[in-house]
């Protein structure tokens, strides 16, 4: 397959590697964040951080939506899905993310009506089969995620159905990364930027990281090769005292993102003032809710919710995980009582979550693609 | 080594996708991966596609073109 064949070639992966070993200098730390889930999946997949000298630490940002979702979220779902009539639709990794008692999988064992979908289009698609019953589709995800359920709800207003309404727990990136770069026990040299949100958004969210911050950001595509490119990208901003936003990911990425997605969003989403992040606490206008115009399809003004606040376990530290304070083996519960099949943290529940990436490939199965 | 599974959320499964036929179900698209799993997508948010264009598809959403010869 042209674009992951190409990008996936040893030979490559081995220049590369070398390349970067001649950017750096000795005695300098480097310490890079990749923002994306996907970034870090395809990092312990391929073993990337291998082929990086010691210098080059990677660090894993929160981008990954189910690993943000606070646990008072997941418990406001379920008392959603347990409503009389309410068909309470989800993606499958939302499924297992553990509430302050229990997981929407457990809410499903118990008699609630709880279904896993591939789209938000599905969860329309089980409000037409089903008129007699309300049907909610708990939306998560960045602005990748975002269009798909705003292109479903105008369709939804656009035939009129009655029974359909969005949970809304969609999230921005720039926010947290704001949050990030303000926090002051992390130092980041440079970023790896999110090249599916950038899909949607453009360049330009991001320019404020090198024009605030002085950091370097390169957009970055999801193959080994294309993660590698941008390490180097990044060390050589870094090394010519540069800081700008680049784009490594030309063949998908466009400057100005998608216009349609983006005229889309702004139709049918508002900014929340504030939402709540797993271990980051609340970051003011990080979440986008329903706009007034599709306030039929707002689960959260049709149904009265909780609300529920629940501060995270003690022993997990997805908080820490998340802002990259600590590296996932670092945590106290990690692969002993926080495992993929009985996870405590969301940090080891999806598989873009950090912990699950460094349990998945670094204890069992590390693949590796070059040397 | 078999693939994890993979978080349908998250932007590592935007996935190329093949146009097979448009003017479905609403105007979706019916495509196809290389490894045959077919998808009806939304393909409301790029210029319109003929049979035989490839895609980029996140959550039956197809987020931007890709030059043809991307998909198999």
């Amino acid at each position: 397959v042209k674009y992951v064949d190409e990008y996936r070639d040893a030979e490559l992966g081995r220049a590369l590697s070398i390349e970067i070993a001649a950017a750096v200098q000795p005695g300098r730390h480097y310490k890079i964040m990749e923002v994306c889930g996907g970034h870090t999946h395809a990092i312990y997949k391929y073993g990337i951080d291998d082929l990086l000298p010691d210098n080059v630490e990677l660090v894993h940002g929160p981008g990954c939506p189910v690993c943000v979702i606070p646990m008072g979220r997941v418990d406001d779902g379920i008392a959603l899905a347990r409503e009389p009539g309410v068909i309470f639709t989800c993606f499958g990794d939302m499924l297992r993310i553990p509430g302050s008692t229990e997981s929407l999988q457990d809410a499903k064992a118990g008699g609630a009506d709880v279904r896993m979908v591939y789209s938000p289009l599905d969860a329309l698609r089980i409000a037409r089969s089903e008129p007699d019953r309300h049907v909610v589709f708990f939306a998560i995800g960045f602005e990748t995620t975002a269009p798909s359920t705003a292109l479903t709800l105008k369709r939804a207003k656009a035939e009129g159905i009655e029974n359909f309404s969005v949970m809304c727990s969609h999230v921005t990136i720039v926010p947290p990364l704001k949050a990030l770069l303000e926090s002051p026990d992390l130092r980041l040299d440079g970023f790896v930027g999110p090249g599916h949100v950038a899909t949607i958004v453009g360049a330009r969210p991001f320019e404020f990281i090198p024009a605030d911050y002085g950091k370097p950001v390169v957009i970055s595509g999801f193959e080994p090769l294309d993660v590698l490119q941008s390490i180097l990208m990044i060390l050589r901003q870094i090394e010519g005292g540069e800081a700008r936003v680049e784009n490594q990911y030309k063949r998908v990425v466009p400057q100005e993102g998608n216009l349609r997605a983006l005229e889309a969003l702004a139709e049918v989403f508002v900014l929340r003032p504030h939402f709540e992040w797993r271990g980051l606490g609340f970051i003011s206008q990080s979440a986008l809710a329903l706009s007034d115009a599709y306030a039929d399809f707002d689960s959260e003004r049709r149904f009265v919710v909780p609300g529920v606040r629940v501060a995270d376990p003690k022993a997990c530290q997805c908080g820490e995980v998340l802002k990259g304070v600590i590296k996932p083996w670092e945590c106290k519960v990690f692969g002993t009582a926080c495992t993929p099949e009985h996870a405590i943290g969301t940090c080891m529940v999806s598989p873009e979550g950090a912990c699950a990436a460094y349990y998945n490939y670094g204890r069992f199965a590390r693949e590796k693609v070059v040397v | 080594v078999t693939d994890a599974p993979v978080c349908i959320t998250c932007g590592d499964v935007a996935v190329p996708m093949r146009v097979v036929a448009t003017g479905g179900e609403d105007g979706l698209a019916d495509c196809v991966t290389e490894d045959g799993d077919a998808a009806e997508v939304d393909v409301a948010l790029i210029d319109a596609v003929t049979a035989g264009d490839a895609v980029l598809v996140h959550a039956c959403v197809a987020i931007q073109r890709l030059e043809t010869e991307a998909v198999a």
